[in-house]
């Protein structure tokens, strides 16, 4: 099966027996807290990781947070947490 | 709670330098290690925190990159003990000493008394001391209920007592009464407190007993509280009035004719004591005090108003020898006559009070001393009130 139809396919599962696509679609999840603290989790790997800017890989694409003084104060294959002065957040 | 089960299973703080660091966290992370506080100092420069455990599976990942790791710090329990097993003496020095702190937590080391205000500090300290409430004491020889018992007996000034033991510390709680409540509100009579001679008599309620001139003994009815109302009915109630009598009250002093005065011979030591408790360590020789002159000083140490049970005094001995020298007769007289007043002061004389004054000296019988005799005359309210 080809992937596209593959994720059509789950997406129409998710929606008929109502449950959480993120976890069925293995979908990227971003939670932000103010503009201090932000939490990516299910993702693919650190892409880029400097004070004012942190890329990540996703099955959507390249998550990219921007600002400054930022710190990964937690790193574990599902999920990272940065604390600091978040401005952007953005998938490309 | 992540931090502290981090902190039991300890943990390092390494320095990753070198090209392709994301990479290498990738890996990590693949192998399901967590890490934490990831700082990128510079370009090629990144410090992690990592469990001990899974610094040992970095070591594999390092092979065939130009990634260098150093460790900056190891944290945690196991780092401690294995310190501890360094150093076994330590080990065994803290533990003596937590339990010397555990063995010290059964006594009571601090006492603290709140809510007096009018009660003298020493009688109460005195009271406590003697119902067995002191620094020092088995905290469990102490019976709060009994103390608050026994200090409400014997002061009768407090309304409330409390004895909160928290700790090595007790708090006593006291609560004085507004005023004292007297008792005279049922019925009674007022009876003389002392011998004298009647000179005023004034009845506010009751029958008087005596008149003016009227001689009395102590114990003497002087009003009773029965009487007849407005309609000849017969009452009992409590009697009240003023009865002031002339009283005479005596009192006896001694002066020495010679007296032994101490002369210093140069000779001078010193000692110190150190106090915990009721326990007192004495550094130094003492000496007897038929010889010696003794001066104390001491230092306590304080925490706000505790008393906290630990002193340390410096006693200097002086060595002396006694000479007799003779005192002139005036001045034991004079002497013989304070002791005579401080006896009277002792009864509850007033010198505004004294009508009049007699004194007569006599030589004590050693022909050592001159005895004075002092007899005042003294206008007094004698009427005391008990109930029936």
């Amino acid at each position: 099966m080809r992937p596209a139809v593959n994720q059509t396919l789950k997406r129409k599962l998710a929606h008929t027996l109502d449950l959480p696509s993120a976890i069925l679609l293995d979908q990227a999840t971003i939670h932000l807290l103010g503009d201090s603290e932000a939490k990516i989790v299910n993702h693919q790997g650190l892409v880029q990781y400097t004070s004012a800017c942190i890329n990540a890989q996703s099955a959507q694409g390249m998550i990219e947070v921007v600002g400054s003084a930022m710190e990964i104060v937690s790193f574990s294959s599902s999920e990272i947490r940065i604390v600091g002065k978040i401005r952007q957040v953005m998938l490309k | 709670m992540t931090s502290l089960w981090m902190w039991w299973q300890g943990y390092v703080t390494v320095r990753l330098r070198g090209p392709g660091l994301e990479r290498l966290l990738n890996k990590m992370a693949e192998l399901d290690i967590v890490l934490q506080r990831v700082r990128r100092l510079t370009g090629d420069v990144v410090i992690i925190r990592l469990k001990v455990k899974d610094f040992r599976l970095l070591r594999p990942l390092l092979w065939g990159t130009q990634i260098n790791v150093s460790i900056l710090d190891k944290h945690g329990a196991p780092f401690l003990l294995g310190r501890f097993r360094l150093r076994a003496f330590l080990a065994i020095g803290l533990m003596l000493s937590l339990l010397f702190v555990m063995y010290l937590s059964n006594f009571i080391w601090f006492i603290e008394v709140g809510g007096s205000q009018t009660l003298p500090m020493e009688a109460l300290k005195g009271a406590v001391w003697d119902l067995g409430l002191r620094a020092g004491v088995v905290r469990s020889t102490i019976e709060p209920r009994a103390i608050e018992a026994e200090l409400l007996k014997r002061f009768p000034v407090l309304a409330w007592a409390q004895i909160r033991v928290k700790g090595v510390k007790v708090d006593i709680l006291l609560t004085e009464r507004d005023g004292l409540e007297s008792g005279d509100t049922g019925p009674g009579h007022l009876y003389a407190a002392s011998d004298g001679v009647v000179t005023e008599i004034l009845v506010l309620r009751g029958t008087a007993h005596v008149r003016d001139g009227s001689t009395v003994r102590k114990g003497d009815m002087l009003i009773s509280g029965e009487y007849y109302d407005a309609w000849g009915q017969k009452q009992f109630g409590a009697a009240q009035g003023v009865v002031k009598a002339r009283v005479w009250y005596e009192g006896i002093g001694e002066g020495a004719l010679a007296k032994w005065e101490p002369v210093p011979t140069g000779r001078n030591h010193r000692q110190y004591a150190f106090t915990i408790g009721s326990i007192t360590i004495p550094i130094g020789k003492s000496y007897p005090r038929n010889t010696h002159l003794r001066s104390d000083q001491e230092w306590h140490l304080s925490l706000g108003r505790a008393l906290v049970p630990l002193r340390l005094a410096k006693i200097d001995y002086q060595e002396v020898e006694y000479i007799k020298v003779l005192v002139p007769r005036e001045e034991a007289e004079k002497t013989a006559y304070v002791h005579a007043w401080e006896s009277l002061l002792q009864q509850g004389v007033r010198e505004e009070q004294v009508l009049k004054e007699r004194q007569t000296v006599d030589f004590m019988a050693d022909g050592n001393g001159i005895r004075v005799t002092v007899q005042v005359e003294v206008l007094d309210d004698i009427g005391l009130f008990f109930t029936h």
